[in-house]
């Protein structure tokens, strides 16, 4: 199964993204983003499946919340930035 | 034991308060600092709590919702994010010395007073209105007073400061719980207020509510951009720095439910009811001088009185050896006694919650005229 980590600023903007996906259907976790894509250390993601990433983003956009960055989760302990 | 210290510290809590801080000293660790479970058990915890908040105070985004130490905690990081060396500033004839004493720590503040007679409303509007002029940066208000339990005409000074695009703070210290507040509707830059007394917290919690991003009063680790030398500039992180007190926010955030299943108005209804009553007693007791707004709708769960030839202190603790828990002096509020002309004696203070009773009133009067007897 394939993954998208939205990564968030902190922990709270992790959780009420996850919040809002969940209330809006969306399947969503808050995992603590992987060491090769934190950028200035220390931060927050929501994990959600690939399938669930259009409708995810069209949630967030809506509320204005959407993530600092987007990315796909490649299985092999790499990741690789999506643009929208 | 009579428990009449409520504008202090709420003692009687509902029991799933006590019973929420036990689990979390057992089971939570820090919020933000981890991916393991107790980590992330305090993360959603502290979330359910900002929610709660956030819910009951009418903000539309939890990140709003700042932890602190207490109202003071609070009111200094709000009070030092709006006010500046040299500027002038405009504060309530009712405030505590979480806010005068603050505003004097910063130099060449101007603080003008506000002044108007106890539980006059209009008085205190027109005088809000003369007051709030352009070159004014602040402007302070309590919402209840802490000593009189006067209820100040917080919405109608709140748009006089949107008007005139002036920033406010309000301290809710005392009515956080029992009064409603609409942060949205008020449209406020900071609102600052204790988790122990209305919202049945244990103390060391407080809230934060912010309008406007505030200014770090610490520095330190956030669990965020921990590369960076300089606090993060989003909140909650920015004015959060060090290990959250989750044991704390874990008791406030079941002690918000319980406001939330009691409801605001019942609460507040349920304290007036007994201090009208009190009031009614109180004022036929010869020598006794009660601070009341003679049956106006302005004055909350909180009433101060003086007795002729007894000083409060002495009352304070006869009472105290009749197992009533009254406040007796000043009640960190100096500038509140100097507008009421109670400075030199200071008052003894009764206040009310939800646990108290009518029963409890009668007997307490009961008791009380025992003691000035």
């Amino acid at each position: 199964m394939v993954f998208y980590y939205l990564n968030c600023r902190s922990l709270t903007y992790a959780q009420r993204t996850a919040n809002l996906l969940e209330r809006g259907g969306v399947t969503a976790s808050v995992r603590r983003t992987p060491k090769s894509i934190a950028g200035v250390g220390c931060g927050y993601s929501v994990k959600i499946a690939s399938r669930h990433l259009a409708p995810a983003i069209a949630l967030l956009d809506k509320s204005n919340l959407l993530p600092k960055n987007i990315y796909l989760d490649q299985g092999n302990g790499e990741y690789r930035e999506v643009f929208l | 034991m009579i428990y009449l210290d409520s504008a202090a510290t709420t003692l009687q809590k509902p029991p799933q308060v006590a019973q929420a801080v036990a689990r979390a000293v057992n089971m939570l660790a820090s919020p933000g600092r981890g991916g393991h479970r107790p980590s992330v058990l305090a993360g959603e915890m502290a979330y359910r709590c900002r929610e709660a908040a956030a819910q009951l105070f009418h903000l539309d985004d939890p990140q709003q919702v700042v932890f602190t130490l207490n109202a003071t905690h609070a009111l200094n990081i709000a009070i030092h994010s709006l006010v500046k060396p040299g500027d002038k500033v405009v504060v309530s004839a009712w405030e505590h010395n979480a806010v005068t004493r603050t505003l004097q720590s910063i130099a060449d503040v101007e603080v003008v007073v506000a002044k108007a007679p106890l539980f006059n409303q209009n008085a205190t509007l027109t005088a809000f209105s003369e007051e709030i002029t352009s070159d004014v940066k602040a402007v302070i208000f309590t919402h209840i007073s802490n000593v009189f339990g006067f209820i100040l005409p917080v919405d109608q000074i709140a748009a006089l400061c949107r008007s005139r695009n002036i920033p406010f703070i309000i301290d809710a210290s005392q009515s956080a719980g029992c009064q409603p507040i609409d942060f949205r509707r008020l449209g406020a830059d900071f609102i600052a207020m204790p988790g122990h007394k209305g919202l049945f917290g244990p103390q060391g919690t407080g809230l934060l509510l912010c309008g406007q991003n505030p200014e770090p009063l610490i520095t330190g680790g956030t669990g965020s951009e921990s590369r960076l030398q300089s606090m993060p500039e989003f909140l909650p992180d920015r004015v959060e720095a060090g290990t959250h007190n989750m044991a704390g926010i874990a008791g406030l955030l079941e002690g918000i439910r319980y406001v939330q299943q009691i409801g605001i108005e019942k609460i507040g209804h349920h304290e007036r009811a007994l201090m009208e009553y009190l009031t009614a007693e109180m004022v036929l007791l010869p020598s006794v001088e009660v601070f009341s707004s003679s049956g106006s709708s302005c004055q909350s769960g909180v009433l101060s009185l003086r007795v002729e030839g007894l000083d409060c202190e002495t009352l304070g603790e006869r009472l105290a050896e009749q197992g009533v828990c009254t406040r007796a002096g000043l009640h960190c509020a100096p500038l509140a006694h100097q507008t009421a002309g109670t400075l030199a004696s200071g008052t003894l203070r009764i206040s009310v919650s939800p646990f108290n009773s009518q029963r409890e009133m009668e007997r307490f009067i009961d008791i009380f005229s025992q003691c000035i007897g």
